[in-house]
């Protein structure tokens, strides 16, 4: 039903002018694509620096709560632009995005680290105190740390596997993937 | 101890013994107290000079078979030309140490224009960060010589691989010829504010041309 459901929207969006224009629009599109990669590489790399600074691999001589609150405007802010802009590169080719088994997985995973950097906000602001110089920072801070790093590496990956059509809906017949591909027509033609 | 504007990043930027070679080659000139500035003039003005010259044009049709060894032949062209997953793989790998090395130059250059980590002493970042500034730019290189390799025909046509290489070199230039022996053999309280704020935003230029030319070759 969620599958059909998303189907629908996303052809009611890609049947809008505004969304073929888009999509057909060489400079543009080109724009969009390259603020998208480049805020995302000012965002993430934020993201990472705070990380490893956790973790205590750099910047070491810094506070740990320092580094992550002075980084953290600029990298909300590149998150904004990068979150507009994917909104954006969605809007232009709906039905292929949100028929993507990469993008889907790539959603599930900005979802998942947003609930884990809610989490690590939340301990970061209960061991302020103790880790104010400490190298490395506690057990659990860390734990957060690394699944941060792991699922933006992961996120970048299955963002660049998007463009590829190795298990799109017309070269693929399992039926898993159809299903988590959210493939509609192709599941009802088997 | 004052710093020429002309010249925002030099003043005396010799290491001990050097002294000795750069007065052989030029007496009698103030010159020789700017020898890795002189470098980085000579390797700006010699790629200025081969694109005006046409030299590159010249040379850019010789390349046309190396490029195609790399595609068909070299073992990392094969490999990204025959399985595509490896090539995204490879990519996302390129990627993800841009931006990690994009994270390191920004907290850097951000903390010498004045804007970020204020507190924080400049020597100690500066030694931090260059660990993994080197580390993620081996990466990025290694990782973009695959991904180089696997498309070479097509990229050998395209101006803007040529740019971002030109703008790489400029970028590994001004880091290690420029910024980073001014920031170490100086502390950073006794270099101009301005002469600092500069070198942070020559070096961000730099390597926001790179990643922006890199994301245009797709484009183009």
């Amino acid at each position: 039903m969620l599958n059909e459901f998303l189907l629908h929207l996303a052809e009611s969006l890609e049947a809008q002018t505004t969304s073929q224009m888009l999509v057909s629009s060489y400079y543009v599109w080109s724009w969009v694509e390259s603020a998208h990669v480049l805020t995302l590489i000012l965002s993430v790399g934020c993201l990472f620096i705070i990380d490893l600074r956790i973790l205590g691999w750099m910047l070491t001589d810094s506070s740990a709560t320092e580094v992550a609150q002075r980084l953290h405007r600029p990298m909300i802010l590149a998150f904004v632009v990068m979150f507009l802009t994917g909104a954006l590169l969605l809007y232009a080719e709906p039905v292929a995005t949100v028929q993507s088994l990469w993008f889907r997985l790539k959603i599930l995973l900005i979802f998942v680290a947003g609930i884990n950097a809610w989490i690590f906000n939340q301990r970061l602001k209960n061991y302020q105190p103790s880790c104010e110089r400490a190298v490395v920072a506690p057990l659990s801070l860390r734990i957060g740390a690394s699944l941060s790093l792991g699922f933006w590496c992961l996120i970048i990956v299955f963002g660049r596997y998007i463009a590829y059509d190795w298990v799109d809906c017309d070269n693929t017949g399992n039926t898993a993937i159809l299903w988590a591909s959210g493939c509609v027509y192709q599941l009802q033609a088997l | 101890m004052g710093f020429r504007l002309c010249l925002p990043v030099a003043s005396t930027l010799t290491l001990p013994g050097e002294h000795v070679l750069t007065n052989r080659v030029i007496s009698g000139t103030r010159l020789r107290e700017y020898p890795r500035t002189m470098i980085f003039g000579i390797v700006l003005l010699f790629l200025g000079l081969q694109e005006s010259l046409g030299i590159r044009e010249a040379v850019h049709y010789d390349l046309y078979d190396s490029f195609q060894w790399l595609k068909h032949s070299s073992w990392l062209g094969v490999i990204g030309s025959t399985y595509g997953s490896v090539y995204a793989t490879i990519e996302a790998i390129h990627l993800i140490s841009m931006a990690v090395l994009g994270g390191c130059i920004f907290v850097t250059d951000m903390h010498l224009l004045g804007l970020l980590l204020k507190n924080a002493s400049t020597e100690q970042l500066v030694r931090s960060n260059l660990k993994c500034i080197k580390l993620t730019l081996i990466i990025a290189i290694a990782t973009g010589i695959f991904c180089a390799c696997g498309v070479a025909d097509k990229i050998y046509e395209k101006p803007v691989f040529w740019v971002k290489m030109f703008a790489l070199l400029t970028g590994c230039c001004f880091q290690f010829l420029i910024k980073q022996p001014l920031l170490d053999n100086y502390s950073a309280n006794k270099i101009d504010k301005l002469t600092l704020r500069l070198t942070a935003l020559s070096s961000l230029l730099v390597w926001f041309t790179v990643a922006a030319s890199g994301r245009w070759i797709g484009f183009s």
